[in-house]
């Protein structure tokens, strides 16, 4: 009988066409992304196999989420197909057996319902075989296939996943015996995803988030996310570990959901409640004296009947069980959102009311489309559905109000959703103690950017419904265009967003800045899109069904014929109106603020390297001093930059002529005295001016340059946000013309290198003890310039201040603008910034030094805490490592559509979102003030006191020294050692992380390029554990003994050789194997306390045992591992609490087995015992260093 | 006094149904029956009378509003309850008739509130007024129907199969009301339950293939028919014999045996009796010529 139900089930849904349709659309959704970077699942696929398990596990826990569809569909059809054909109750009223048509059914749904994704192993397979033939891509990223890949995921992704949302949604099914219920199952299953991928946003929460998540998409993400390439092309998902732990916790679940909807489950039919209907007592009918009331059409009648049709539609819309449903589903997401959402560190910004809006706009926008796409189809066709149709067809109203008032109620409802997210994100702040409630932003922010799109979308998908013959269909139609129109665009390669409706130019509220350089476009592009979908409807209005049904081309026929001619005058002037509007758009988004295309861009950069390749080993003279005077328009946005530069040839040889780049989108004026230009590119901005007499050796010029950048309508994108109304931000880089030939501006993806016929990018030069020409260059102005003076005069707005490095010699008032002179004390690096904007400004003084911090006024909370972070790095630095050499420095807050700080000689831009306005008050959380502040600061010494030769392993000398530096400001305030762990475990993180998605080599520590998760997070965690072992001093020790020796000095510069020459005396005999283990080699730790008891001894002593297993594998740069004999110090500790706050009886012991029992005598009883109990060494499962005691 | 004129109508479908064939009809005011079977037509003209159709050809006058021409006008003078009548689930019955009163223009709100519950009332849905429609019975959406019929004072009311899922009482409490409205305006009744024309109609026209096959009163109709129906009581295998032999209009089963009426001019003798022929076999007579075997 099982068999009976489970094959027709089968012979049911494979005869039609729909599953072959599915796995089609799967097979070329994997197809694409194997043979092009242009369509991309999930992440990009980086430096491993397009073919490899790591690839098909991802995809195919993503792409289950899209197969939820199908799962409806049929797990649906299984559970209802018998009523909506009303054949339950002949079929249920024969002898069948009610577990064999139960299980039958359901089964045989969930074979079916896993085939779809089958495709995606065709996509594979076939992307791969093909690939081998036409060589789309470079074959060596294509691996073999191993039998088990295949097998593992269809097991553990998706068998489980099909069968968890078929439980789910056939329980559902049966229950409530109604499509939308089920559909709405599926929306449950995505809520539930959502809210798992917010709990992965804090490492402390990982496996909480990798258990929770129904489909294993985050739970894999976690669980692979330390992976190798190596590791990535060969391991498949196995049967153990997080994720399997996952299928075996939601399988049993479904299970569960299964056999309790089995138990409920009966074959009688379940009758809906009738009331008992009460018949009053039929009166005798007397005559029928219908009261005599004139009907009357005027204006007024319009405007009544408009009134009504909108209030029946949005009370039929806000009364339906799905609008109650997703108006919950929005709502929880909305609440998890805010309350998890978490930054760095496990911080929380104070909930201000943008960052609410990010809440409010990320989670919930797609639904509310969604939303407008399900009701414009109910509120289309539910005349029809509920067969009233004939008769308001047949009342005198004109077809238009009907839509207009369809679109508004439709509108409306949106509109209450979104005021109530609002509300809910007032209540949240208020909940929380904030009370600096925007109801302007919260409005306006609607009224820019979401309200717009939705009515927008909303007329769209009307317009749709009214031309499609079924509903289906309009929603198809409406879904295709919301999620596979941007695709199609992206790989035709159309950028302009008059073709995107959803991604118009960015708006980005920020404290400072307000809605920022977007606005206008913003504005203009929904004038464009409000006017279109006003054609829209007046088209739906024209060709509305109104009557019989009748076919598109007999309503169009109709609608010529039949149209009024005022009518047709209206959507004329409309048509005008729009096409006025989309022309002044295009003028302004193509022609004043032109842009290209991504392959216009990619064949330009190909053409530049190949056009002026030639000149990569040009001489350019060096920049020794500049002049600027910078003239800063905030209202208009326009920036006017004279600068006076001095060169001068520090080559052996004359230079003849001089190469230059100037910046994009400025206008660029140079003077050059007894030179001419000889060579014009407005392309590429290229121009070479030949010298009348050559620029001998040591010899110097003054060159003039006089650049104006000038913001012109608008773009199609957000456009330039480094010159603002409020927090103008520009470095010297944007600024000044570049001198020769511009690596820069390379294509850097080897792939796409080798589209255009070129050969890889050439390698950073290599790390060597031999002085050559890379040592008499720094990385950061590559041999163009050395430490230089610089002086500027800027002036701004009134209301404004500006901000030049070194100090302020002068300020005035002239003609309405404010005049600021500053110049530099001690000549850096050419690397500095020019700030502008409306600024409150802090100042402290510590020992001569002026520390300031300029803010907005709203972002006061953190100020005094930014001032004792600068005093306290000033205090850490200048007594461990050398003076401070400027007069100030100075934390300059600029507008959040950046998110970072950065150091320049005396002044540290640092950005609202990243410091500002997080919420710092808990003590006992990480301060991340302190962290970047102390970080930034200690860039003051390295990169700008010294700075690496421009090679392999530069940046371990700014970066890993500046966090390292961090590190320890931290640890001088914590007498807790425990606190900097939980810094430490956000480094290995990045490190362990970064390794993984390495897309080259990845390098040891002294030969990092520019590879932030070695110089950042190995970096640091090295340098901090070096302290650790042979003591602080000694660290500072060896730093500053490399400070002393290269401080403010032109080549040559140090590398990281010379650091580990000034390291070598500090470090005694016995731990020196600690250089080559962790600068010079890749080197991992994997301990592992398997077990820990304790027993209590008479004297009343505890006995401790720790079984430990300590290997340590060395890796090749591709993550190939090898084991290494163990003969190395590492911690053992005891913690006092559960939490591991309190650290106790830690020792330093040496390893040389990879197994070892250790007992250990205590006073007292800890609650845990560990290896390593600090995180010092890199170790990928650090989980499992750490046991609570057992007693024996 | 209104008059409904209908000339030459044809409609034929996309998938070749003709389904109003030359129809020509002249109605004045009082009740009208469209009779005809399943598929005859009569929800056809029915839905072209209402505006919600576009015919072929033909045209439809009532009084000098060109129906086709100039719906929008006509609308303001129609009364319509389709065949298959449903409601909004999630308003009241109160709440729908405003709706539609609205829509029919009686824009005076006290007006409006008197007319909706006078009309609650006589459909006998007073009390239940302010439930959702959702709970509501077929029979009690068929009299919200009824009630939204008459809203507005139509000069023609078009009425598609109203007494289905009625009971007895409800019948006749809306035949009543239908009766006398009729008083004053067209109403034309589509069906094909032959009592409810016999009943109500002053005049009525038989319909079948999209032809009108009678056009006239329900008395003439009878009258044609006098004395040239004769029934008999005959046995189950005969049936075909006689098939053969007379023009068989109707057969039913009684106790068991069909009873057949046949159509003859003169007395067939052979068992059969004369009977008054009643609307029925007038029915039965125009549109069974082919003599269907049951």
């Amino acid at each position: 009988m099982f068999k009976t139900f489970f094959l027709s089930e089968l012979k049911y849904t494979l005869r039609q066409p729909l599953v072959y349709v599915f796995i089609l659309i799967f097979a070329l959704m994997e197809f694409f992304p194997m043979v092009s970077d242009q369509v991309r699942i999930g992440e990009a696929i980086g430096n491993f196999n397009r073919n490899s398990p790591y690839v098909l596990a991802q995809h195919m826990t993503i792409l289950s989420l899209l197969s939820l569809v199908m799962v409806v569909t049929f797990f649906n059809n299984a559970a209802l197909r018998d009523y909506e054909n009303k054949f339950q109750d002949i079929l249920f009223s024969t002898p069948l057996s009610k577990s064999a048509y139960f299980f039958g059914r359901f089964f045989g749904a969930l074979l079916i319902s896993t085939l779809p994704l089958l495709g995606v192993f065709l996509g594979m397979v076939s992307g791969t075989y093909l690939n081998s033939i036409f060589g789309w891509y470079d074959s060596k990223y294509f691996g073999p296939f191993s039998f088990d890949m295949f097998l593992n995921n269809y097991l553990l992704i998706i068998l489980p996943n099909m069968f968890i949302a078929g439980a789910i949604i056939y329980a559902m099914a049966l229950r409530w015996q109604s499509t939308i219920i089920s559909f709405m199952g599926a929306l449950m299953i995505i809520a539930a995803y959502i809210i798992s991928t917010t709990l992965t946003s804090d490492l402390g929460n990982e496996s909480l988030a990798g258990l929770s998540d129904i489909f294993g998409i985050n739970t894999y993400k976690i669980e692979s996310k330390y992976f190798t390439p190596i590791e990535k092309n060969t391991i498949s998902p196995g049967f153990s570990g997080l994720l399997f732990q996952n299928r075996v916790l939601w399988s049993s679940l479904a299970t569960i959901i299964l056999l309790m909807s089995y138990a409920n489950f009966s074959f009688k039919r379940r009758y809906r409640k009738v009331k008992v209907r009460k018949l009053s007592e039929a009166q005798p009918v007397a005559t029928f004296d219908l009261p005599h009331f004139k009907a009357s059409f005027t204006r007024n009648t319009t405007w009544l009947q408009f009134k009504s049709f909108f209030l029946v539609n949005f009370l039929s819309i806000v009364k339906s069980a799905t609008f109650k449903i997703l108006f919950l589903f929005c709502i929880i997401i909305l609440v998890i959102d805010l309350s998890n959402g978490f930054e760095n560190l496990g911080l929380q910004s104070y909930p201000l009311t943008y960052i609410v809006l990010d809440s409010i706009e990320g989670k919930t926008k797609l639904f509310l489309v969604v939303i407008a796409i399900f009701f414009s189809g109910e509120l289309i066709w539910r005349d029809r559905d509920v067969n009233i149709n004939e008769v308001i067809d047949a009342t005198a109203h004109t077809s238009l109000i009907s839509l207009v008032a369809k679109v508004l109620s439709l509108i409306g409802t949106v509109v209450i959703f979104h005021l109530f997210f609002i509300l809910v994100g007032m209540a949240y702040q208020l909940w929380n103690g904030f009370t600096r409630i925007e109801m302007d932003v919260y409005f306006l922010d609607f009224f820019y950017s979401d309200l717009p799109l939705l009515v927008s979308f909303s007329g769209i998908s009307i317009l749709i419904q009214v031309l499609c013959s079924n509903k289906y269909l309009g929603y198809f139609i409406a879904i295709l265009i919301l999620f596979v129109l941007e695709s199609v665009l992206q790989i035709l390669d159309i950028r302009s967003n008059m073709f995107n409706m959803i991604n118009g130019p960015y708006l980005q509220y920020s404290d400072m800045d307000r809605f920022g350089p977007g606005l206008t476009a913003a504005l203009w592009f929904n004038l464009y899109w409000l006017l279109l979908a006003i054609l829209g409807i007046l088209a739906a209005g024209a060709l509305w069904n109104r009557g019989a049904k009748s076919s598109l081309r007999e309503r169009l026929k109709k609608a010529k014929k039949e149209t009024p001619a005022n009518y047709r005058r209206i959507i004329l002037a409309f048509t005008l109106l729009w096409l006025a509007v989309a022309g002044f758009v295009y003028y302004n988004t193509q022609i004043l603020n032109p842009y290209h295309s991504n392959a216009t861009k990619e064949k330009l950069a190909a053409a530049y390297e190949k056009k002026y390749g030639k000149y990569k080993q040009v001489k350019v003279p060096k920049i020794t001093d500049v002049k600027y005077q910078l003239d800063i328009f905030p209202a208009k946005r326009n920036v006017h930059v004279k600068a006076s530069i001095e060169l001068s040839n520090a080559t052996q040889e004359p230079i003849d002529s001089l190469h230059f780049y100037c910046p994009k989108d400025w206008e660029c004026s140079l003077e050059i005295p007894n030179a001419t230009l000889v060579y014009t590119d407005q392309v590429y901005n290229y121009f070479i001016y030949e010298l009348n007499t050559p620029l001998s050796p040591g010899q110097k010029m003054v060159m003039k340059m006089d650049n104006a950048y000038t913001t012109k309508g608008f773009g199609n994108d957000r456009g330039n946000t480094d010159i603002l109304q409020n927090g103008t931000f520009l470095d010297n880089g944007d600024i000044l013309p570049s001198m020769g030939y511009n690596q820069d501006l390379e294509l850097r993806d080897n792939n796409t290198r080798r589209k255009y016929g070129l050969p890889p990018q050439e390698e950073m030069p290599k790390l060597t003890e031999v002085l050559g020409d890379s040592h008499m260059s720094n990385y950061n102005s590559k041999g163009q310039s050395d430490f230089i003076n610089i002086e500027t005069l800027i002036s701004t707005s009134r209301d404004q201040v500006a901000i030049a490095p070194g100090s302020l010699l002068k300020q005035w008032e002239e003609k309405g603008r404010n005049y600021f002179h500053y110049k530099i004390d001690t000549a850096s690096i050419n690397f500095y910034s020019f700030l502008s904007a409306d600024y409150k400004i802090a100042k402290r003084q510590w020992k001569g030094i002026d520390m300031e911090v300029y803010y907005d006024e709203k972002h006061h909370v953190n100020v005094e805490m930014m001032l004792d972070a600068i005093q306290r790095s000033l205090q850490y630095y200048t007594k461990n490592f050398g003076p401070y050499y400027h007069k100030q420095a100075r934390i300059i807050e600029f507008p959040r559509y950046a998110k970072f700080a950065a150091s320049y000689p005396g002044t540290m831009p640092y950005s609202e979102a990243f410091g500002f306005i997080m919420n710092l008050q808990d003590t006992s959380k990480n301060n991340v003030i302190d962290w970047v502040v102390a970080h930034e600061m200690a860039h003051q010494w390295w990169a700008h006191q010294v700075i690496g030769a421009d090679m392999q392993g530069a940046k371990m000398l700014s970066e890993s020294f500046a966090e390292y530096s961090s590190l320890m400001t931290l640890k001088s305030i914590t007498d807790n050692p425990m606190k900097i762990r939980q810094f430490l475990t956000y480094n290995h993180d990045g490190y362990l992380k970064g390794r993984g998605g390495e897309r080259g080599k990845e390098l040891p520590l002294y030969k990092t390029e520019n590879q932030g998760y070695i110089h950042y997070g190995k970096g640091s965690l090295m340098l901090f554990a070096l302290q650790d072992y042979i003591g602080e001093d000694r660290v500072n020790a060896a730093m500053r003994g490399l400070l002393e020796e290269y401080r403010y000095k032109a080549g040559p510069y140090p590398s990281t050789l010379d650091f580990l020459r000034h390291l070598e005396p500090q470090v005694p005999d016995s731990l020196k194997y600690l250089i080559d283990d962790w600068f010079k080699e890749i080197t991992i730790y994997d301990n592992r306390l398997n077990e820990a008891n304790y027993r209590v001894l008479d004297n009343g002593k505890y006995e401790v045992t720790m079984e430990i297993e300590s290997y340590k594998i060395k890796s090749d740069s591709l993550g190939n591992e090898t084991h290494v004999a163990i003969n190395d110090w590492i911690d053992i500790g005891f913690f006092m609490d559960e939490k591991e706050e309190r650290l106790y009886q830690a020792k330093r012991l040496k390893f040389d087995k990879a197994s070892s029992s250790i007992t250990v005598l205590l006073d007292s009883l800890p609650a845990k015992a560990a290896i390593d109990p600090r995180h010092l060494l890199i170790d990928r499962v650090y989980r499992d260093n750490i046991k609570t005691l057992q007693s024996k | 006094m209104s008059t409904l004129s209908i000339k030459n109508l044809s409609k034929t479908y996309p998938n070749g149904v003709r389904a109003l064939d030359k129809v020509s009809l002249t109605i004045e005011k009082g009740m009208f029956g469209l009779l005809g079977p399943n598929g005859a037509g009569k929800s056809s003209l029915m839905r072209t009378l209402a505006s919600l159709q576009e015919a072929d050809s033909g045209t439809v006058r009532l009084d000098n509003i060109d129906v086709l021409r100039n719906p929008l006008e006509a609308r303001k003078l129609l009364g319509y309850l389709p065949q298959e009548f449903g409601v909004y689930p999630r308003i009241t019955a109160h709440q729908l008739l405003t709706h539609l009163a609205i829509l029919k223009g009686i824009t005076n709100r006290s007006e409006r509130k008197d007319l909706v519950t006078y009309l609650l009332h006589k459909v006998n849905l007073y009390e239940k007024r302010n439930t959702s429609l959702k709970g509501f019975s077929g029979g009690m959406k068929q009299r919200v129907g009824i009630a939204q019929a008459l809203i507005g004072n139509p000069r023609l009311i078009i009425v598609d199969e109203p007494t289905a899922g009625l009971d007895p009482a409800e019948r006749n409490r809306f035949y009543n009301l239908l009766a006398s409205l009729s008083q004053e305006v067209i109403v034309i009744l589509s069906t094909h339950i032959v009592d409810d024309v016999r009943e109500l109609c002053t005049q009525m026209a038989i319909m079948n293939l999209g032809q009108i096959l009678y056009h006239g009163s329900p008395q003439d109709a009878i009258e044609e028919l006098s004395n040239k129906v004769y029934r008999k009581l005959v046995g189950r295998d005969q049936l075909e014999d006689y098939a053969k032999t007379y023009k068989i209009i109707s057969n039913k089963m009684v106790a068991g045996q069909p009873l057949i009426h046949v159509l003859c001019e003169t007395h067939p003798q052979n068992g059969f009796e004369p009977l008054r022929p009643d609307l029925e076999d007038v029915f039965f007579s125009k549109i069974n010529t082919s003599s269907v075997l049951v």
